[in-house]
Formats: C-alpha cells, structure tokens, sequence
C-alpha cells in the first residue's frame, strides 16, 4: 500500500510540470520520501516550434463570374479580372479591373439608358481565419471605385399639357465621374491545385458623381444600379494561385525525445533541456 | 456543384428582378408662390381671385355691352344677348386659360410653368379690384431624367420677374430652381398690411 502511494506522488510529480507547459528543466521530487524512489523506464515529451510564414506568398489572378451572368441575363453586367498580392497569407492588396456595360429601356416610361466604360477598384482583403496556413480564407476588405464614363439616356418627346409644344428628349455622351467604396466579405476555397474558388458579397456607398441638371446616371460602371445612395453587389471568383516569387515558408519542427531518466542522487529528478535528437520535420 | 448553380441562380434572380418604386410620391412640377403683406408678414389672402395664363396663339373673342349693364365677354357667340339689345363687338385675342378660378383664403398657390417657353404671363383678377394684375415670370426650362422608372420632369430655373401694381406692392424671387420638392420659389408681396397681435 506504502509502494502503490510513493509511486501515484511521484506520477503526479513528473505530469504537473508538464501540464502546466513545462517540457524540460527540474521537476521536484515527491518532499519528505527519501527512501528509494522508483525509477521510470523512460519518458516522452514533445516539443513544437510555432510556425512563421515569410512576407511574400506570392500573386493571385481572379475572374468574376458573376458579372459576366448578369450580362447574359439581365440589361447590364461586367467582366472583371482582379490581381491580388498575398502577404503572409493574412493581408492582401487587391486592384481590380472591368469593363461594364448597360443597355436598359424602361417598360413603363420608355426611356432607354447606354452606356458602356471600364472601372477600376483598389483595395486590401483581411484574412479572418486563425489559421493562416490552410488554403481556404474567410476575408473581409474594403474597395476604393472610380470609374470615367459617358452615357446616353433618350425617350419619348415631352408634350406640355397646358401651354402646347413638344421637344425629343435625347441626350448623348454625357461625361460623368463617379466615386465609391465597398466594404467586402467573402469566402474562397481550394478545388484543385492552385485553382481556388469563391465568392464575395459587396455593401456599396456612392460617394459622388459628376452632377449634369438633365439626367443622373442609372447604371454606374463597377458600381451598378444607383436607385439608392448605397447597393449591394456580389461576385463569383475562379481565381488561381501564381506562386512567382514566392518564398517557401519556414519549417515546422516537431521534436520528439527519448531518453531514459538519469537516476537522481539526491530528492530531486534531472530532466534534460536540451533537444537532442531531432526526428521529424515537415514542410 | 449543384448547390453552388442553385446559390448563384437564387443570388442572381434577387439582385436583378427586385422591384420596387424609387420616385418620389409628390412629382408634379409646379412654381409656388408665397402671399406676404408689404411688409413681409406671410398672410392668407382674403380676396377671391382667378389666375390664367396667356397660351400661344389667338382666339376670336365675343365682347357684349350695353348701357347700364356689366360687359360681357364670351369665347362664343351669344345670340341671346343680341336679343335683348347688347351691342356685340368681335376681335382676335390671345388664348388664354384659367389656372386657378376663384381662389379664396390662399397663403400660397402652385402654378405649373410653360415648358418651351422662356416667358409666362400671370393674369391675377381680383373680385373686390377692378383692375387686374400681370406677372411676367422668365425662366430657362430643361427635360431631367432622375431614374428611368420614374418618367422624364421639365425644370426649370427663373432668371427674372415683373408685376404690375394693381393688388401687388411687389414680388421677388427666393428659389430659382422650380422642381417638384415644394420649396417656395417667388414672393408676392400685395398692398397693404396686417395688425400682428403682441
């Protein structure tokens, strides 16, 4: 019974250090048992080194597929590529440009909007995951938008009620700067090698666009439909990892030990703090 | 992948199919006219008044008088008052039409504005003066598109305005920009005052 409580003291001696994060160093004997310690065959311990990524992790190219969808079904869509850099998996500068394109006749009123530009947006994703090593990312960003465009906006004459008369109501190539910001949330995912997909959902803020007293623009290139100050858009991305440049990421060391204990002279145990046998590492 | 198709096709039919009207609910296009007595105190005025407008154009006109008798004019002939011994006189007038006919208790009216023309001409007949008033109102009109949906508005801005003295001390502009937000865009300030209580 006395044999069985020395050797549950001195278990709990060799554990509790290391539960508490100790992997090496001086464990302390069980106090006040003096008399012939029992001796373990051997122990294991297991050392990890957290992993560090290097800045550059190279180029991604995207292509928006659901700008191009909306061009098929509907009066105006885009296409779009998008060159993003990554940075330690966790920060990514993003420059993204399309061409949109417009052609929109109201059932009601008749009246008939064109217009046909490239836009332009610049911005940096955030990578919300914790594990900055997996391939998939949960991001949120934020867009800078500007686009350059002329529009043409006809419809039926204007007749006066009241006084008589009537003038065509046709207006081409009005010039137009338009001004936004986006913040982004999105998703993207590993299909294939370096082909990724994903898709990101858009909250959109006009900032301001060129003021002209007889028409507003309807459909903002980059930007979409301006019925209201702010907008949603979406976008579908087939995006594939270019790895130019891109550094291999330090390796992750996994130490394992396996060494018999030294037998104490005194009360104490002497663990060895030192790694001395280095058995596995991986990329 | 089919639940990706069934995503996409389910984003794409809400992003491109809502509908929903965006137009303002008041959109008619009008000048609105404050009433102020000479010294700038917003009042209802009393009087009855009709307002018209010249139209482009002339239209032959009946005019009937007789001795003793009220004049009588008529766009078309009344043989009636020939009968009852009226003198009957025909002339070639402007076209004209009434805006606002019998306009009691008004501190401020709306008007709508010529939309090719750069000149109005205001006719105001008062019931208790004979003689009438003419606002002369020039302005600069422009077709505005807002959204498609919402259908084409003729704006316009004034550049300058007359009147004559009959019933008005005077009128000015305050908003030249005439649109459908309902802002006040001319003061009519008529003759005479009102006791403000203290």
């Amino acid at each position: 019974m006395n044999m069985k409580r020395q050797r549950l003291t001195y278990f709990l001696s060799l554990i509790f250090p290391l539960w508490l994060g100790g992997t090496g160093g001086v464990l302390l004997h069980a106090q006040g048992n003096t008399q012939e310690p029992p001796q373990p065959q051997k122990y294991v311990a297991v050392i990890e080194e957290t992993p560090q990524l290097t800045f550059f992790q190279g180029f991604t190219l995207s292509a928006d597929a659901f700008g191009f969808a909306q061009y098929l079904f509907s009066d105006y869509g885009s296409l779009e590529g998008a060159l993003r850099l990554n940075l330690k998996n966790t920060y990514f500068p993003i420059v993204e440009l399309g061409y949109a394109t417009c052609d929109s006749e109201d059932a009601n009123t008749q009246i008939r909007y064109k217009t046909s530009a490239p836009y332009l947006r610049v911005g940096v994703d955030f990578n919300m995951l914790k594990n900055k090593f997996q391939e998939n990312r949960l991001y949120l960003g934020v867009r800078y938008g500007l686009s350059r465009y002329n529009f043409d906006i006809s419809g039926p004459p204007i007749v006066d009620p009241i006084w008589g008369g009537s003038e065509a109501f046709s207006y081409k190539d009005i010039a137009t700067t338009s001004h936004w910001f986006e913040i982004v949330a999105g998703v993207q995912v590993k299909v294939w090698r370096n082909f990724h997909m994903g898709w990101s959902v858009r909250y959109k803020h006009k900032i301001s666009s060129t003021k002209n007293q007889y028409a507003q623009p309807y459909y903002i290139p980059g930007y979409g439909t301006t019925t209201h100050t702010t907008g949603w858009g979406a976008t579908y991305n087939l995006i594939f990892d270019l790895n130019w440049g891109k550094r291999k990421k330090k390796a992750t060391q996994v130490t394992i030990i396996e060494r018999p204990i030294v037998a104490p002279t005194d009360s104490t145990v002497v663990m060895p703090d030192t790694i001395e046998s280095p058995i596995d590492s991986i990329q | 992948m089919y639940l990706v198709l069934c995503t996409m096709y389910f984003v794409l039919r809400t992003l491109t199919s809502c509908s929903s009207s965006n137009c303002p609910l008041e959109s008619t296009v009008t000048c609105n006219y404050g009433f102020y007595d000479t010294n700038g105190t917003a009042v209802a005025y009393n009087d009855t008044m009709t307002v018209s407008t010249l139209l482009a154009g002339s239209k032959t006109q009946y005019t009937y008088q007789l001795f003793g008798h009220r004049t009588i004019t008529s766009d078309v002939r009344i043989d009636s008052l020939l009968e009852q011994g009226y003198t009957e006189t025909i002339s070639e007038v402007r076209r004209d039409t009434i805006l606002g006919n019998k306009l009691a208790g008004l501190a401020k009216m709306k008007l709508p504005m010529g939309y090719f023309s750069t000149c109005d001409t205001i006719i105001i007949r008062y019931a208790s003066i004979s003689n009438r008033d003419t606002l002369y109102i020039q302005h600069v009109g422009y077709s505005n598109v807002d959204l498609p949906e919402c259908g084409t508005h003729r704006f316009h801005t004034l550049t300058g305005i007359r009147a004559t003295d009959a019933g008005i001390d005077h009128v000015e502009i305050v908003n030249p920009a005439v649109n459908y937000t309902g802002s006040e865009n001319i003061r009519i300030y008529f003759n005479g005052t009102v006791e403000v209580e203290e």
